[in-house]
């Protein structure tokens, strides 16, 4: 066994490049998410036929892969639109639907989780429906899905590596290339373990102090 | 001239028939106490007059007029209710759970709107408790909040749903205090309790619900001390 830093090293520049990509395709992807999700989320939870809309939606999206749903957008979409998408749009759309559907449920159960008594209380001083959802039912619910949503977010970083597929130069498409380059596999391959390590923890650890200070008046 | 009027109302949860044709009023002004064995459809009947509860059938006018789901937040806002779990906002500050509805629902300004909660708190005395969140509170102290949370948006009506019952006993005193105050000031109010010392003392009227029905209705002291019905009989030699 003889480890070659010293070439892994010089490549390391080039790599937190694609791990910053990494991390923007996805914060922006689960800040997309989060929109989609809440609403999808209440979609779920009405009573018209929107509900099934929502069902539908999040259905086929948790059940098929993210990797076929990237190449939906990527290779499929172009047919429809009758114009190429930019592997980084791509990207975006597809991270952000896929985060949606599961945020939604998140979402959800977050609402579920707040005491019928809250919106009743609501209700009886005249509140609408919406003002209840709003003001009473969603602030509650949002904290109390901090943590679940951290996950998400985590479990988004890793399934990111997917959009490699579509040569966007986020950290493992990056890493391929240096991999080729420098005939290093097992270093190059090694450092970009670590490199999302340190991105998942302190994901984690912000969260964790997220959940602390949201913890006021619970 | 009657606040509320209900005209046979059924409400029914499934196969599972809870009131069976309910039919009185409510005249401005009275306290009126309903009473009855758990289950027996009390708390149903309170809750179906804000339509927390949608009744399967029957009608209920506020003010002459018919609920229905269209008007049904306007009346909702002349309706006061407390609930047997508080049901206070866990995220919202005491301030704020009072000036919430006023300021949303009445467009009420917000200093108007934080003067009137201070002064509420002051009534049920709580007043040094503005700033506080309710998991802060004693359970008797968020019941009073519950109570000046409801009275912040000028009520016509106060329905009260057990509002004793999840207390510990030493704390039952100071909510029914805030309670008898606010009959003597000349409230309308509609309460379900198990505090037949209550309904003596400031009660106009008592109710007795057995088994989805109005089985009996009179003044305290007459239905305690004379009661008419066999089922009123049995239910009050339980539990006087």
């Amino acid at each position: 066994m003889d480890f070659q830093w010293s070439l892994v090293w010089s490549s390391v520049p080039t790599l937190l490049e694609g791990a910053l990509l990494t991390l923007q395709l996805t914060t922006i992807a689960v800040a997309i998410g989060i929109v989609l999700g809440t609403i999808f989320g209440i979609m779920r939870l009405s009573s018209t036929p929107l509900r099934y809309l929502a069902v539908a939606y999040i259905d086929f999206i948790r059940g098929t892969p993210l990797l076929v749903q990237i190449f939906i957008i990527y290779y499929g979409m172009p047919s429809l639109i009758k114009q190429p998408v930019p592997p980084y749009i791509a990207a975006v759309i597809a991270l952000s639907i896929n985060s949606g559907a599961y945020v939604a449920e998140i979402v959800r159960a977050g609402i579920q989780s707040i005491e019928k008594g809250q919106t009743e209380a609501a209700l009886s001083l005249g509140l609408s429906k919406t003002a209840a959802m709003t003001h009473i039912i969603l602030p509650q619910a949002f904290k109390r899905i901090v943590p679940p949503l951290g996950n998400e977010f985590i479990a988004l970083l890793k399934d990111s590596s997917l959009v490699s597929a579509i040569a966007l130069e986020e950290l493992v498409r990056k890493a391929q290339i240096v991999s080729g380059r420098t005939f290093r596999p097992f270093e190059v391959w090694f450092v970009v373990a670590i490199m999302y390590l340190i991105m998942t923890v302190t994901i984690s650890q912000i969260v964790r102090i997220l959940e602390k200070r949201l913890r006021v008046g619970e | 001239m009657a606040i509320l009027e209900v005209f046979d109302l059924h409400k029914q949860f499934k196969d599972l028939k809870v009131l069976k044709g309910i039919t009185t009023s409510i005249e401005q002004g009275e306290v009126v106490v309903i009473i009855g064995p758990s289950g027996s459809g009390k708390s149903t009947f309170l809750r179906c007059l804000n339509f927390l509860e949608v009744p399967t059938s029957g009608e209920i006018r506020f003010e002459g007029n018919r609920i229905t789901p269209d008007n049904l937040n306007m009346v909702r806002r002349e309706m006061g209710m407390v609930f047997q779990r508080f049901n206070l906002f866990p995220h919202k500050s005491v301030l704020d759970n009072i000036t919430l509805a006023p300021k949303l629902v009445r467009k009420v300004d917000s200093d108007t709107a934080v003067q009137q909660a201070y002064e509420l708190l002051q009534k049920v005395g709580l007043r040094d408790k503005a700033h506080a969140y309710p998991d802060q509170l004693s359970g008797g102290q968020q019941q009073r909040v519950a109570i000046a949370r409801a009275l912040a948006m000028r009520p016509k009506v106060m329905l009260f749903d057990e509002p004793t019952s999840a207390l510990d006993p030493e704390m039952i005193g100071e909510v029914l205090d805030v309670m008898k105050d606010l009959a003597r000031e000349g409230m309308t109010m509609i309460v379900v309790t198990h505090e037949m010392g209550f309904a003596r003392e400031v009660g106009d009227r008592v109710i007795f619900i057995d088994d989805g029905q109005l089985v009996e209705e009179n003044a305290p002291d007459e239905l305690f001390n004379n009661p008419q019905h066999p089922r009123t009989q049995s239910f009050l030699s339980k539990i006087l």
